[in-house]
């Protein structure tokens, strides 16, 4: 019996202790939720991923792929821009300095000579930036996916041409011929008929019809007839690229913990008594709350420094090629995390509540915003949920400082929202600081 | 000096302080007396400036204290009920940190420190951390942090709670020297005992009222009736029970005779003289004095720790 009193003992104070709920229900729930929306794909169609899509061909073999990747499942075409309110189709040039821009991962390009060009069969060109590793190869597979599965119903046009390339023209009718010949004798049919169905092939009625589209293996026998010029445009020259594209998340994570921890320090001032003999001393209230942020955001600063550093000496991430436009990402998203950590302050009660929230809080944002894995990933009503977080903007800043040594300007979006987000945040914080029983 | 008007606040529906007034003389020892709960530190914490009254003022000499001009606060040392210190720092680390917000200059922060630690006698233990201090240090660092800025006036909210008597002694002691240099006092306890032996003037308070206010004397004599004799039960004084029962009113307990003294006995010495008539012996009677516990049940109804 005393063993159930003790059972039951333990269980009101389990429930009494909402950190202990939240920690031990609310949090791996949220994060199931997370991952399995994400990788399980219960959690609506995965987002599409855009890529610039120019068709520069006038081939009806071009219009034709055009349409299949147009109907692509995981590929947004993005074919325009606006220009002065006007929509404008993409140039090659144009979509090469959005990729370098980091403004979209990837562009394809079907060329002038994607169908004329004698020394293949069909030509495209791909532009990439691998800032995301995973939605990189995705893009990769994606598009060889649906272009490789279509091949096969080119396969005579592109035969004929292979064969002309290979013999000469004039050869390979003659061995064309030869080959009419001898079917026409084993199968009593006229040779002219035979060598006219092989050499006159109508594409419109060969593309109308439909394709094994399933049948990845066909694609492999005829894969060299398909030139694919794979430029990669930002990256190249990084020395570690896993970690330059990781650390960064990984960073805004910690820096979330460890400021809101700081700024939980509130609780346990006032829990000790030493928060009221300094309201009780010639101190604004004011002056404890921005002491408490400027020490937290000092501490935040200091810890990314250290961790980047880290990853400079250890892994030989280059920290030093954009240094100043990183230390700005640095001080920005540190603001942004204290203004979070402030928030969760001022909105909970005790510390243990504050703890609670937090980790629920940090750990969604860090799944939802990009910390842990790229965000095209996600359903698309997720990705939308990202873009409200510190998170998502901190770590975009960090990729594009460290990745493509971007400009204050190419960041400049970005810090601007991380510091709009610190203004409302704080601002929010404050008020409740004032209708709140912190003080 | 300070001077205690229509103070009233309430938390939400609950009336914590209703119309207190006091008037605190320069150099005075004040005593605040009362049971938990009563509004002892609510009334603190308004002089102090850490909460606002909803009605009423305080002003020291000739100014009025704005709550929300933090200079006042220099003026006062606030000794808090809780031990509000830091306590992974050491000592000296405390006393630095909370004496810096005086805007003392260095050199006399330094020497503050010094004296500060004297007096509180923790000189050889400033490089330790609080956490590992007693209660009984802790309560006397605390007193140290608050009082640094040489205050005028200090005010303690029961700083004794959970002190050994050693510790206690030496907390009044260093109180009553501070109270020698000038420095007028406030102090809020709910032992009677502390506020009869520190205080000059008490202000008894209840349910966030101001229910009595005098010198221990002036608050004794308000009762009816103040000293009772314990006489020792024995043969003797049980024969003589109807006898005694013409000096006043007689309770009787296991071992002795409570006499509380009839409206014609007002001293003492008078019954003394009755009892010696009766020849009951001296050795067998005990005089229990009024104390302000008999005030505050005379005036509530209530024990001060009920």
């Amino acid at each position: 019996m005393n063993i159930y009193y003790l059972i039951i003992k333990d269980l009101i104070r389990f429930f009494k202790d909402k950190t202990a709920v939240i920690l031990t229900f609310v949090v791996p729930l949220v994060l199931i939720i997370i991952f399995g929306s994400i990788f399980g794909g219960n959690g609506g169609p995965r987002g599409k991923i855009s890529i610039i899509f120019v068709n520069e061909s006038n081939s009806m073999v071009a219009d034709f792929i055009e349409t299949k990747l147009d109907s692509s499942k995981s590929l947004r075409l993005v074919k325009y821009y606006s220009d002065d309110n006007e929509e404008k189709l993409f140039t090659e040039e144009l979509a090469k300095n959005y990729v370098k821009e980091g403004k979209i991962s990837a562009a394809i390009i079907l060329p002038k000579d994607f169908f004329a060009d004698t020394s293949t069969a069909l030509k495209f060109k791909f532009y990439y930036d691998p800032k995301n590793q995973i939605e990189s190869a995705l893009i990769q597979g994606s598009i060889q996916q649906n272009i490789m599965t279509e091949v096969p119903r080119l396969i005579p046009i592109l035969m004929t041409r292979k064969s002309n390339d290979f013999l000469g023209e004039m050869k390979s009718n003659e061995f064309t011929k030869s080959l009419s010949g001898l079917i026409g004798e084993y199968f009593e049919v006229s040779p002219d008929t035979i060598f006219k169905s092989i050499t006159t092939v109508d594409t419109a009625e060969l593309l109308s019809t439909s394709s094994d589209t399933g049948s990845a293996a066909a694609a492999n026998p005829i894969a060299g007839m398909v030139k694919f010029e794979s430029e990669q445009l930002v990256g190249e020259e990084i020395t570690n690229p896993g970690l330059t594209r990781t650390i960064g998340g990984w960073a805004v994570m910690f820096l979330l913990f460890s400021l809101t921890g700081a700024a939980n320090s509130l609780f346990e001032e006032k829990q000790e008594g030493s928060l009221k003999r300094l309201l009780c001393m010639p101190i604004r209230k004011s002056d404890i709350l921005w002491s408490k942020y400027i020490y937290t955001m000092l501490l935040g600063i200091v810890q990314l420094f250290v961790l980047f550093f880290a990853g400079s000496i250890i892994w030989d991430v280059d920290i030093y090629s954009n240094f100043m436009n990183l230390l700005i990402v640095i001080i920005v998203s540190s603001a942004a995390a204290v203004s979070f950590g402030m928030f969760i302050t001022s909105v909970a009660s005790t510390l243990n509540q504050a703890s609670g929230i937090a980790t629920l809080l940090i750990l969604v944002m860090s799944a939802v915003g990009g910390s842990w894995f790229p965000i095209s990933l996600m359903p698309e009503w997720m990705q939308y949920i990202s873009k409200f977080t510190i998170t998502y903007w901190s770590v975009e800043a960090f990729l594009d400082v460290l990745w493509r040594q971007a400009s204050l300007t190419d960041i400049g979006a970005h810090l601007l929202i991380l510091i709009s987000i610190a203004i409302v945040v704080n601002f929010y914080s404050l008020l409740r600081f004032r209708k709140g029983d912190m003080f | 000096m300070l001077k205690i008007e229509h103070i009233s606040k309430s938390f939400n529906s609950l009336e914590a302080l209703s119309d207190v007034g006091l008037d605190i003389n320069r150099g005075e020892f004040f005593g605040l007396l009362g049971p938990n709960g009563a509004g002892k530190t609510t009334l603190m914490n308004i002089i102090i400036g850490y909460l606002k009254a909803d009605k009423g003022q305080i002003s020291i000499g000739d100014e009025i204290v704005i709550t929300e001009d933090i200079n006042f606060r220099k003026r006062f040392g606030y000794v808090p009920q809780e031990i509000s210190l830091y306590q992974e720092l050491t000592a000296y680390q405390n006393l630095k940190i909370f004496g810096s917000f005086f805007g003392l200059p260095k050199i006399t922060l330094e020497q503050k420190i010094d004296e500060m630690l004297e007096l509180v006698q923790l000189t050889p233990r400033k490089k330790d951390v609080v956490k590992e201090f007693s209660g009984g240090m802790k309560r006397r660092l605390n007193l140290a942090a608050s009082i640094l800025h040489d205050p005028e006036i200090i005010l303690c909210d029961e700083p004794t709670v959970g002190v050994d008597p050693q510790s206690r002694n030496a907390i009044f002691e260093m109180l009553q020297e501070l109270n020698k240099t000038g420095k007028t006092i406030i102090y809020t306890t709910h032992y009677m005992e502390e506020a009869e032996r520190l205080c000059d003037r008490i202000a008894i308070i209840d349910n966030g009222k101001i229910i009595a206010i005098g010198t221990i004397s002036e608050l004794i004599n308000i009762l009816e009736r103040k000293d009772t004799l314990k006489i020792q039960k024995n043969y003797d004084t049980t024969k003589k029970f109807e006898q005694l029962k013409l000096l006043g009113e007689i309770n009787e307990f296991d071992y002795f005779y409570e006499l509380i003294p009839g409206e014609k006995f007002i001293k003492t010495s008078a019954l003394f003289l009755e009892l010696e008539k009766l020849e009951i012996e001296d050795e067998y009677v005990e005089v229990s004095r009024a104390s302000l516990e008999d005030v505050f049940l005379n005036l509530t109804g209530r024990s001060l720790r009920d």
